[in-house]
Formats: C-alpha cells, sequence, structure tokens
C-alpha cells in the first residue's frame, strides 16, 4: 500500500486545474492531478456518421439530457448524464448544469470567448453601490491576463473602452463585412459602440487545457494523473486543521482509496467543487458557502435577414463575420429599471436560414429557404446576473449519486432585474437592425433558465473579511490556509464577460502565491 | 519475502493455487502473478482476433428495406399526423417528402418513447385539428383538401428561436411538430440519398461519440452494497 504525501494534490482537469499544474510544476513542485471522467481518445471514442444512422435521426434521446441544451444525438455522451450525477431543485425553479467529466473538462468544448473583466465589474459596488466589491481589481490581474492571452493566443481589436478593457492581442485589423458595417454604423448612430468580438485561437484549432497548458506541466516530469477517480472527500488532520488526505472512489470498479497530501488545489468546476466543501463539512465557518451563485442570462436575441443578400444576391464581402456590442448600460448613464448590464454577441452569415424565422411551411418554405439563404443577421445576450444570497446551493441528503456521494440541491432563480435587462437587450438589437436596413425575423425575449451558460460561478466567494467570505484574495481558503480554490466558484460578481480568461487568469495568481508560500514554509 | 512465506500465503488461497504451486515448483519468481483460468480443452478462443482486419459485412440500415410498425398513436390520430406530415413537407424537385422519408411513423416511434408532456402536446393537437377540420368542413383532417388544410395551420404559425418555442399549447404543437417533421425527414436515409444524387458531398455527416469508458457497473450497485434504502436516485 503507497504510504506516499503527495506536495500538491489538484482535483480537476479543465482550465483551471491545467493552469494550476503548469504553474506548479514549472515551479518545481510536486502535483498529483485527480479527475473523475476518462480520457478522451477521438479517435477510438468517435466516428463520422449521418444522422439517419443514429437511433433517433440526430434528435436527442427522449428522456437524456434533459437540461443539457448544447447536447444532441451525437455529443450526448460527452455530457455527464443526470441520471448518473444527479442534482435536485424546486421544479418551479430549474436550473440547467452543464457538465462535462473526461479529462480536460469543459476546456475541451467552450466558445473561445475571451474577455476580461474590467472594475466596473470587479469594484461594482463602488459604482453603483449593490453588492460587494471584489478584494482584488484589474491592476492585479492585468498581468496575469496578458500571460494567459499569450498562452491561448487571443485575437482581438483594442478598443480603448474601460468597460472592455484590452489586452495582449493577435490585433485583429480585419475590415467589417458590408452588413456588419452597416450594423456598426447604427450603433454608432445610436451611440451604441460596436466592437470586434475577441476569441482563443488556441493551437490548430483547439484551446483547452488539454493542449496548451497540462502537455507543459507532463514536461517538468513533476505531473501525475489519475483519471476515473471521483472524489468523495477532503479530510483534515484534527491537530493542525489542514487539509491532509483526500478520499476517492475508483468510477469504474468502486474501489473506496485515500491519498495523503500537503496542499490541496480544488478545481473541479465551481458547483463540483463546492459541493465537495460541503460534503466534507470544511471551510465554511463564514456560513457563506454555497451562497452568492452567479451565472449570466443567455438565449434572448434576434434574427434578422439582409435584404441585399437574398436570391443569391450578395456582392462579395456583404456578409460574414461577427461582432460584440460591449456593456453600455449604466456606464455614464442609468438604465430605469435595471442595473449593471449586457453584450450582445452579433454575427453575420452566409448559411442557410434557420426554418424557424419564417412561417411558412410546403413548397412557399422551401422557396423562402433558398432565397432568405445566405442573408441571416443575428445577435444574442451575455447579461450580467446579479450575485445574491439567497441563491445558492446545499447538500440534499435523500439524493446520491452513482457512487453514494450525496448531491447537491440548487435553488436559484432570476429576477426582474434580468428579466428587463434581456427586454432592453432585444429591444435596442432591433432598432439598431432596423436602422441599418434588416429585416426582423425573430426575437425572443425569454432569457434560458439559470445555469445554460455554463458559466456557474461564486458559491465560494473570495473577499477580506473570513466572516463573509470563503477564500482570501488569493483563492486561498480563510478556515485551512492549504486549501486553495483556483476555478469560477470564488468569483464576488460575474459580469457578463464569459469567464474563462479570468477562471485562468485567477488561477495563475493562485498558483504563483501558493508557489511562493510553499516556498517560505508558510503553507 | 521468505520462500515459507511465500508458500504459507498462497496455500492459503485456494486448492487451485496449491496445484499450480506443486505444478510449476519452486522456480517461480515471488512477483509471477497466478495464471489465467482457461476453459477446459483446447479451445483458443481469441487467436486471429488481433490480426482480423475490418470484416467486409455490406451492413444497411433498417429503414433501406423495413417499415416502422406504428403502435403509440391510434388509429385516427396517426392518418391525421399523416396528412399533417404531408401537408407541411410534401416531395419538392427531387426530395422525398415527410411521407416518403417515413417520418409519421417514425414520430410515432419517437413520441412514443417520449416524456409524458410532449406525448400530450402531440395527441392534444393532432384531437384539435382533427375537431377543427369536422367543424369547419365536415370531414375529418385526413380528407380536407390543401387549401382547407392551409386555413386550419397557417394562422398558427410562428417564428420562433431555439428552445423557445411558443407557450401557447395549441400554437406549441403546431410549430414544434412541424419542426420535428421537417428534422424527421431532411435527417432520414431518403433525404440523404436525394442529397447524394444530386451531388451533394456528405452533407448530413457528424462527428458522433461513442460512450468513452462507460460505467457499466452502475445498475448493479443498489443491489450489491447501498447501505441505506432510503438514498435513491433521483
Amino acid at each position: 500500500m503507497a504510504e506516499e504525501t503527495v506536495d500538491v494534490l489538484i482535483i480537476g482537469s479543465g482550465h483551471s486545474g491545467g493552469m494550476a499544474a503548469k504553474i506548479l510544476t514549472e515551479k518545481g513542485i510536486s502535483c498529483l492531478m485527480l479527475n473523475a471522467g476518462p480520457i478522451a481518445d477521438v479517435q477510438r471514442d468517435t466516428q463520422r456518421k449521418p444522422a439517419y444512422a443514429l437511433p433517433y435521426r440526430g434528435f436527442k434521446e427522449p428522456g437524456r439530457l434533459p437540461h443539457v441544451f448544447q447536447s444532441n444525438e451525437f455529443n450526448a455522451n460527452t455530457w455527464v448524464d443526470e441520471h448518473e450525477v444527479p442534482y435536485t431543485y424546486d421544479p418551479k425553479k430549474p436550473y440547467n448544469w452543464v457538465r462535462v467529466r473526461l479529462f480536460g473538462g469543459r476546456s475541451l468544448f467552450w466558445s473561445r470567448q475571451s474577455f476580461r473583466l474590467s472594475d466596473y465589474e470587479l469594484k461594482g459596488k463602488s459604482h453603483d453601490g449593490y453588492g460587494d466589491d471584489w478584494p482584488i481589481s484589474l491592476a492585479d490581474l492585468a498581468p496575469y491576463y496578458s500571460k494567459v492571452e499569450g498562452i491561448f493566443r487571443v485575437r482581438g481589436h483594442s478598443d480603448g473602452l474601460a468597460q472592455y478593457p484590452d489586452g495582449n492581442f493577435i490585433e485583429d485589423n480585419a475590415p467589417w463585412s458590408g452588413s456588419m458595417q452597416r450594423f456598426v454604423d447604427a450603433g454608432q448612430r445610436a451611440g451604441v459602440r460596436v466592437c470586434k468580438a475577441r476569441s482563443s485561437e488556441g493551437v490548430n484549432g483547439l484551446a483547452s487545457s488539454v493542449n496548451l497548458l497540462l502537455p507543459d506541466a507532463f514536461a517538468t516530469g513533476k505531473l501525475q494523473a489519475i483519471p476515473n477517480v471521483v472524489v468523495r472527500e477532503i479530510r483534515t488532520d484534527k491537530n493542525t486543521g489542514l487539509a491532509n488526505e483526500v478520499h476517492f472512489v475508483d468510477r469504474l470498479s468502486r474501489r473506496e482509496m485515500s491519498v495523503r497530501a500537503r496542499v490541496i488545489v480544488l478545481a473541479a468546476g465551481t458547483l463540483e467543487s463546492t459541493r465537495l466543501l460541503l460534503n466534507s463539512k470544511l471551510a465554511n465557518s463564514s456560513g457563506v458557502m454555497g451562497h452568492y451563485l452567479i451565472d449570466q442570462i443567455y438565449g434572448a436575441g434576434v434574427v434578422c435577414s439582409v435584404p441585399e443578400a437574398r436570391d443569391g444576391k450578395a456582392a462579395p464581402g456583404l456578409m460574414g463575420g461577427s461582432a460584440l456590442i460591449p456593456r453600455f448600460r449604466n456606464i455614464d448613464t442609468k438604465a430605469k429599471n435595471f442595473i449593471r448590464g449586457y453584450a450582445m454577441n452579433v454575427y453575420s452569415s452566409n448559411g442557410p436560414m434557420d426554418p424557424r424565422n419564417i412561417a411558412a411551411y410546403g413548397e412557399e418554405l422551401q422557396q423562402k429557404l433558398e432565397s432568405y439563404h445566405g442573408s441571416t443577421f443575428g445577435a444574442g445576450i451575455m447579461g450580467e446576473v446579479l450575485a445574491r444570497y439567497e441563491n445558492h446551493v446545499s447538500i440534499d441528503k435523500n439524493v446520491v449519486d452513482a457512487w453514494d456521494i450525496p448531491v447537491l440541491r440548487i435553488d436559484t432563480k432570476y429576477t426582474d432585474n434580468e428579466f428587463n435587462m434581456a427586454r432592453d437587450a432585444v429591444d435596442t438589437t432591433v432598432s439598431l437592425a432596423e436602422a441599418a436596413g434588416f429585416e426582423v425575423l425573430s426575437k425572443n425575449y425569454d432569457p434560458n433558465p439559470p445555469g445554460y451558460s455554463i458559466h456557474e460561478l461564486g458559491t465560494c466567494r473570495m473577499g477580506d473579511d473570513p466572516k463573509t467570505s470563503v477564500l482570501n484574495k488569493w483563492c486561498q481558503s480563510h478556515d485551512v490556509k492549504n486549501l486553495v480554490v483556483v476555478d469560477g466558484a470564488s468569483f464576488v460578481s460575474g459580469g457578463w464577460q464569459n469567464p474563462t480568461m479570468t477562471i485562468l487568469a485567477l488561477a495563475m495568481r493562485a498558483s504563483d502565491h501558493l508557489a511562493d508560500e510553499m516556498r517560505r514554509g508558510n503553507v | 519475502m521468505r520462500r515459507r512465506d511465500f508458500v504459507k500465503g498462497i496455500v492459503a488461497v485456494s486448492a487451485t493455487a496449491r496445484s499450480v504451486l506443486a505444478q510449476q515448483g519452486t522456480q517461480v519468481a515471488p512477483s509471477t502473478p497466478p495464471p489465467v483460468p482457461t476453459a477446459p480443452g483446447p479451445v483458443p478462443w481469441m487467436r486471429g482476433m488481433s490480426e482480423v482486419n475490418r470484416v467486409p459485412v455490406n451492413s444497411i440500415l433498417p429503414d433501406a428495406v423495413a417499415q416502422t410498425n406504428a403502435h403509440f398513436f391510434t388509429g385516427p390520430e396517426m392518418v391525421t399526423l399523416r396528412r399533417l406530415c404531408e401537408i407541411l413537407l410534401p416531395p419538392i424537385k427531387n426530395y422525398p417528402g415527410a411521407i416518403q422519408a417515413g417520418t409519421p411513423e417514425f414520430l410515432d416511434f419517437l413520441i412514443g418513447a417520449s416524456p409524458a408532456d410532449r406525448q400530450e402536446m402531440y395527441r392534444a393537437g393532432l384531437h384539435r385539428l382533427d375537431a377543427e377540420a369536422s367543424e369547419r368542413f365536415g370531414v375529418a383532417f385526413a380528407n380536407v383538401t390543401s387549401a382547407q388544410a392551409d386555413q386550419l395551420i397557417r394562422p398558427w404559425l410562428r417564428t420562433w428561436m431555439s428552445d423557445h418555442p411558443p407557450t401557447e399549447p395549441y400554437e406549441q404543437f403546431m410549430n414544434v411538430a412541424h419542426s420535428d417533421i421537417r428534422t424527421a425527414t431532411i435527417n432520414s436515409q431518403a433525404w440523404s440519398d436525394a442529397e447524394r444524387a444530386e451531388g451533394e458531398a456528405a452533407p448530413d455527416m457528424g462527428l458522433y461519440w461513442f460512450p468513452v469508458e462507460p460505467d457499466m457497473y452502475r445498475e448493479r450497485i443498489p443491489v450489491l452494497q447501498r447501505p441505506s434504502p432510503q438514498k435513491r436516485h433521483s
């Protein structure tokens, strides 16, 4: 039986776990990584097939993955099945918890949108009086953002907007397509800035922990990894109160095992990290663990058609490309019925028109689809959800997962602030699209259920006061100093921004600090 | 480990292990694993399997030669669904319509396997469509003309975005059923064959993920070792 004590045990292999492994091992610290799922091998695990060869002709298997709107029959086996790892909720307040347990986690499948938080988010309370400021500012994070952007090869344009901070970009100076230029001009006339989107190019199209972070960590010879082990509990030394052991179960054999560690880094993804800490009854002297669950509103949006692009008559360069309207509400002015703000993802497409945007059928519909082919112009919201104490998760002791681990109960809902924000986003976009000369075909004011954005954040918020926060500004537990949470659980507010760059920057910063503290003997 | 301890340990295991040890004498290194039990007789179960290339089977899908036996919808519901399919997606140019793609029968299978709320949406919608046909034109929906069908369908068509179909139940039925009929037809082998005939190269191919190291053990767990009968999967 192995009695080895590892230096740092990292739970989770996604963006945050991968970053922690890279930083710590490059500083000479030995790490062991545990991951709940298997290692995917695209050569072995995939095959190109026509939809008709699948059991349900490309429809989702009935009853399977009801809360994963992103799933389809082709990719259904990549998501966590909620029958295997359930969670509970009030049926009146559904939550879409979208999870991947393959090695690399959700870093394997993400939208690549790469943004920095601004001080309008990090110091939101100072700006509008709501919620709490983070204990750090953009100036603290900026050096780490720059390094992360370099690793992930972020393409973007420097716009000089305080609410859309510039970064270390592969500069995007490509001209707008004709349709996008018309939308940009319409925005300018309305005082709404339309900017270039910002996106991680990664390497060979992949911008994941498994190709950008973990290879560097493994190359040091200081990282070992165990796939297919589900962590049940973190245990502490009764004398010191420090975390010293992790109890896990082999996913396939059900063998129960333990490993000892000097430091534990949690990177299982916001809600899995919090679930593990709650099940371990650890690091919650503040009582706020599980509270302040945040995500972002998605789903509200607009679909249009560019008339000049119909019937195959689009001039070269008229269609194509994407843009982003960064937050513009509640910066210098005050919106009438909501605080904070939203961004809009904008796209112009040369591809087919979704038939749901045309209220016709049969031959008439077919003729219109042919006519409207290559003329789609659309936009979708990414809106801030306010951090509220009452939006929270807890352990449901009556339900266990496939490994007898108690599951999470999720209790969260949107309020008028989010609904009003979504309505404003759609109405504003419609007015810009019409001003640009586009025909609005469809619009939707209703956000998707909470969780849909896959940007669950908070529940172990950071802060300077141990009585009101779980982690300090280094993502280190106030209560258990050799426990660090490097995923999105530390967020105090979420903003509208895809949080990936911020999670990576926080993980890098926390790992740098942890390595220093270990070198000094403080941890 | 001393040889005496090693032998003592092995003897405690089983008679089979003892006989193995006896056959192998004292030349066995302590780290040698016990041999894998084999079936009686000279049966080389797996010989040659690692060398075999892909088996040359000319496999086809059942849809190519067989009909789906409808069993979920009642007879009247099924004829209403067939007529709805016929109206919403008829054959166009060289492409099959919903009937030719076997869409009504496929939807019978799909909806029959679906959660109760989806089943109820279809059943209620088909009943109302048939009732309105009888009320307005004095015939079952299965027998309405195209012009009559248009009067029954068109007022309920809406534009909508992904994941947000109309919420009024009959509007929802009409628009979701329309979308389902189109998807089932366009994803059919008949449609795919037509696309190939039109010279489109594998237009409907996608990257399918097989289960990755699936956990086949899960269903046995409650029987074997679940300590608390109060606990259950949701």
